[in-house]
């Protein structure tokens, strides 16, 4: 059964009327080759800025090549992964707890302080913009700076150590959860607010009925992504001095100490896939039951 | 001829569709009728093999619909158009857009990706607009329009398919009279102009009665009546319905069934 070439009465008609038609819809028949135009202009030009971007920052394939030659000196150096003493081990797996720590408390707490934040920058959920533009305003003030600008600073106001690294981890994530809560709850359904209004409801059930919700699977699985992600930061956070493995990796590469650096970098990934797997099944999990509506 | 038999569909122990078997001449506009869950859109998505049949098969002019694949597959759909409840449009693309999907199993994938129609293409497109008053409305984003004229751009969409046969599911469960009489009077002009096939899904035996050349009523997955709207009795529709039927037959088929006298009513409840 294939396709027919056949012209069946729509098209009879159609072919008779064809000249009429065009007449009458001119726009509809000779599509706008100028937007088109413009289109394909934008996107040349797009791509001229990002060749331009490689010439002016001095990209070179050929010092491109020459570095892959000095990886290929100092990769045979990493094996075998070595920690030498069970005491190192012991050392470096305690630091790798407190990394996961730093981006655990981290997160929590972000999610915990950003929530109620995230109610007051919702248009949904507050109509007035008294409130709602500072919250907007200290959510991308605060998310525009980096983890690490922030480890950087909270070590100078707490000292050294992984207390720095939680008030780091979290700094930025009040912003950047921030803005993605009050999003979900104003992507939230209306029909559900309509109907809790309907019954006499005020408007704090409103939220806690008609929104939260819908946008409590959402938020849960914001969480976890962003707590995947912050146990890749804490290990960059540690490098400046905000306590975990970070700390033992830089040193590591400072004395050329290849062999426990390739340790220290398989241990890390070990860590990381595990987080992702488990944290990828649970968010899954946690949209599954909530279907349609709430992926939203 | 649209042949089906023995088709069955379960879902886990649901059995949504239990051997029925049916014959449907070319030409015809055939009611499905029954109550939710009866099995009316598991046999349309069936015959469209937007789902697979457990058992049975559906044969149209000597093919077996049930046994192809790939390409042939995607040419048998595009033979049967299908309209769904929900219109089941691209809201973010123009009315124009929407239609000429229906083209797309007509034409070079690399023309359809870059949206670049034939004349002929564009023309039958608005040739089925005009037909139900949409042409200017063309260039509109599909979300922009009212449910009714939603529909009215699924059915054009549809028409440009030039199918053999229509498969429309609930289409006007979501509109107002106005809008449902309109939607109708479309899929039965496209019935006698073009001699289209048309298989209809409807909650409301009034519509059925009016609009159809045959009813066929599902029960609980199984065929209990087939034959023409007058043979649809009293008796037939309480088989169908169970202790509902008061409330969708009515001695007055214009009567609005919201205004049914109360005890019917509270029998249903009590159901």
């Amino acid at each position: 059964m294939t396709a027919r070439v056949a012209e069946g009465p729509l098209g009879r008609q159609a072919r008779q009327r064809r000249a009429e038609l065009e007449g009458r819809y001119p726009e509809i028949f000779s599509p706008p080759l100028l937007s088109r135009a413009i289109v394909l202009a934008l996107l040349g030009a797009a791509l001229a800025l990002f060749l331009f971007g490689f010439w002016q920052l001095g990209f070179s394939f050929g010092r491109m090549w020459r570095g892959l030659g000095r990886l290929g000196d100092f990769i045979p150096l990493m094996f075998p992964p070595n920690p030498e003493t069970w005491a190192r081990t012991e050392m470096y797996l305690w630091s790798l707890a407190e990394t996961m720590a730093i981006a655990f408390l981290g997160t929590v707490g972000a999610a915990i302080l950003a929530f109620p934040l995230s109610l007051f920058a919702a248009k949904t959920v507050v109509r007035s913009w008294v409130l709602r533009w500072p919250t907007r305003r200290l959510f991308n003030s605060v998310s525009g700076v980096d983890t690490l600008i922030w480890a950087l600073i909270w070590i100078n106001v707490v000292g050294l150590g992984p207390f720095a690294g939680v008030l780091a981890v979290m700094t930025s994530d009040i912003g950047a959860l921030g803005r993605l809560f009050s999003e979900a709850l104003e992507a939230a359904d209306r029909k559900a607010v309509d109907g809790v209004t309907s019954t006499g409801g005020g408007p704090v059930s409103r939220v806690r009925f008609g929104i939260i919700p819908q946008v409590l699977p959402v938020m849960a699985s914001q969480v976890l992504y962003f707590f995947e992600s912050n146990t890749r930061s804490a290990t960059i956070i540690g490098i400046v001095g905000a306590g975990g493995i970070g700390a033992h990796l830089s040193e590591q590469i400072r004395i050329l100490e290849w062999q426990q650096v390739s340790f220290l970098v398989i241990l890390i990934l070990v860590t990381v896939a595990a987080i992702d797997w488990v944290s990828g099944k649970l968010r899954f999990a946690i949209m599954g039951r909530a279907p349609a509506g709430a992926a939203a | 001829m649209l042949r089906i038999s023995g088709l069955t569909k379960t879902f886990g122990s649901v059995r949504a569709l239990d051997d029925v078997s049916l014959d449907v001449p070319a030409g015809q506009i055939v009611g499905i009728i029954g109550r939710s869950g009866a099995g009316k859109s598991t046999m349309l998505r069936l015959i469209n093999r937007l789902n697979e049949p457990t058992a049975g098969s559906v044969v149209y002019e000597g093919t077996d619909v049930t046994a192809l694949r790939g390409r042939d597959l995607r040419a048998w759909r595009a033979r049967c158009a299908m309209i769904f409840q929900q219109f089941n449009l691209v809201d973010r693309l123009d009315v124009m857009t929407n239609v000429l999907l229906g083209r797309a199993n007509h034409v070079s994938p690399a023309l359809a990706m870059l949206k670049l129609w034939s004349a002929q293409d564009r023309a039958m497109a608005m040739t089925a607009l005009e037909m139900f008053d949409m042409g200017r409305l063309a260039a509109q984003r599909a979300g922009t329009l009212s449910g009714g004229q939603q529909q009215r751009v699924a059915i054009c969409r549809a028409l440009v398919q030039e199918p053999d046969l229509i498969l429309a599911d609930e289409p006007v469960a979501s509109l107002d009279p106005r809008n449902t009489r309109l939607v109708m009077d479309a899929l039965r002009t496209i019935n006698r102009e073009f001699g289209i096939t048309v298989l209809v899904n409807l909650h409301s035996l009034d519509l059925a009665r009016h609009y159809c050349d045959r009813l066929v009523g599902l029960a609980a997955g199984r065929l209990v009546f087939d034959g023409p709207p007058v043979a649809l009795t009293d008796a037939v529709s309480r088989e169908l319905y169970g202790l509902e039927a008061d409330e969708v037959t009515d001695a007055d088929p214009a009567a609005d069934p919201r205004v049914t006298p109360l005890p019917a009513r509270r029998s249903a409840g009590a159901h």
